[in-house]
């Protein structure tokens, strides 16, 4: 039982220094799209290079979702690449995975785009502008 | 307005004043997420425009949940077909009472054109509906491969052979396995085409006038 108190609130420490609904709903994405193809490798073989690239981008989309979550300092690199592979999905992996994967794929990698460390806690519109306008 | 000094306050990741303590944490920045996802958006839209259009060729591989094709013409060149065995993932949800085997046709289409194309997918209570060519520009795919369980319509072949050695097959560039019966022809023409399909494959599919919904009833 002590064990799972420690654990919660450790969690919250480590979520709060990554992106994590950006990693986690990009891997998600990618998971979704690989779901969805499931195809034997032997009918891809048959079609060469191409099938073999519907199944690339996906995994990739897993990988590039993992990374942002274990090294986001690299997050900036990640989510670019993230956001072109997801999009790349829809030509190559059953229209993104019927859209719903490259949805996913985007919004997370939008989100891990979009994180910064450290930032204050969150005040009202009012109080910045008042401070915005004392200020100088 | 006040955005210029807000991002670059948040471009360099450096806090403004650093000095407010426990409750600091790494939050999503929506002016941020915008520089990305506004060009993302605009892109995914020109991406799903150009395939409506037809200039764009997509990719399908689906296997694992059975799901129908109609068309109201196929035209074909380089058709080959054959029996065969289709394995599911152990343990998949699709399994039933089959021993995760179905028995399929496997058909293979070197390239293709079809009319008025509707697909559905059974999603479990509602259905996936994808439809194309419906007007004047037609749906191609090439390196068109579909393991089906049911194949029905008004076929014509040009140049068949019938009762090949499924591993003998030239004319869509498929091979069978061994010793199983098979046909192969140089064109194919099927009317009112239905297919219930088990897996398909497309090297490059063109979808003119795409429509992706969500319906309770399937083709």
């Amino acid at each position: 039982m002590s064990e799972r108190q420690g654990f919660r609130p450790a969690f919250r420490r480590w979520r709060a220094d990554r992106p994590f609904w950006g990693g986690a709903l990009l891997a998600l994405g990618g998971a979704w799209i690989l779901l969805t193809m499931k195809a034997s490798l032997k009918v891809v073989l048959q079609v060469g290079m191409q099938g073999l690239a519907g199944y690339l981008l996906p995994a990739l989309m897993v990988v590039l979702g993992l990374l942002v979550l274990f090294n986001p300092a690299q997050r900036l690199f990640y989510s670019i690449t993230g956001v072109l592979v997801s999009l790349g999905t829809w030509l190559t992996s059953n229209l993104g995975g019927f859209f719903v994967g490259l949805l996913l794929g985007v919004v997370g990698s939008c989100l891990a785009f979009g994180w910064l460390p450290d930032q204050e806690p969150r005040r009202s519109r009012r109080e910045r502008r008042k401070e915005a306008a004392t200020a100088p | 307005m006040a955005s210029s000094s807000d991002v670059t306050s948040s471009s360099d990741n450096t806090p403004e004043n650093p000095e407010s303590g426990s409750t600091r944490r790494g939050r999503v920045r929506a002016r941020r997420v915008a520089v990305m996802a506004v060009p993302a958006t605009l892109v995914a839209g020109t991406l799903a425009v150009l395939t409506a259009e037809g200039a764009l060729g997509v990719q399908f591989a689906i296997s694992g949940m059975p799901f129908t094709v109609t068309a109201t013409e196929l035209n074909g060149t380089g058709f080959e077909q054959f029996g065969g065995l289709d394995h599911m993932a152990p343990g998949s949800p699709n399994e039933g009472d089959t021993g995760g085997q179905v028995l399929v046709v496997t058909s293979a289409i070197k390239n293709a054109t079809l009319t008025k194309l509707c697909q559905s997918v059974d999603l479990g209570g509602t259905n996936l509906l994808i439809t194309a060519g419906a007007g004047k520009d037609k749906v191609t795919a090439t390196d068109l491969t579909t393991d089906s369980t049911e194949l029905s319509g008004d076929a014509a072949f040009g140049n068949i052979e019938i009762g090949n050695d499924a591993s003998t097959l030239t004319k869509a560039g498929v091979k069978g396995p061994i010793g199983v019966f098979s046909q192969q022809a140089d064109t194919v023409f099927i009317k009112d085409l239905r297919q219930t399909n088990y897996a398909t494959t497309a090297g490059v599919f063109k979808l003119p006038g795409l429509k992706l919904r969500f319906s309770s009833s399937g083709c």
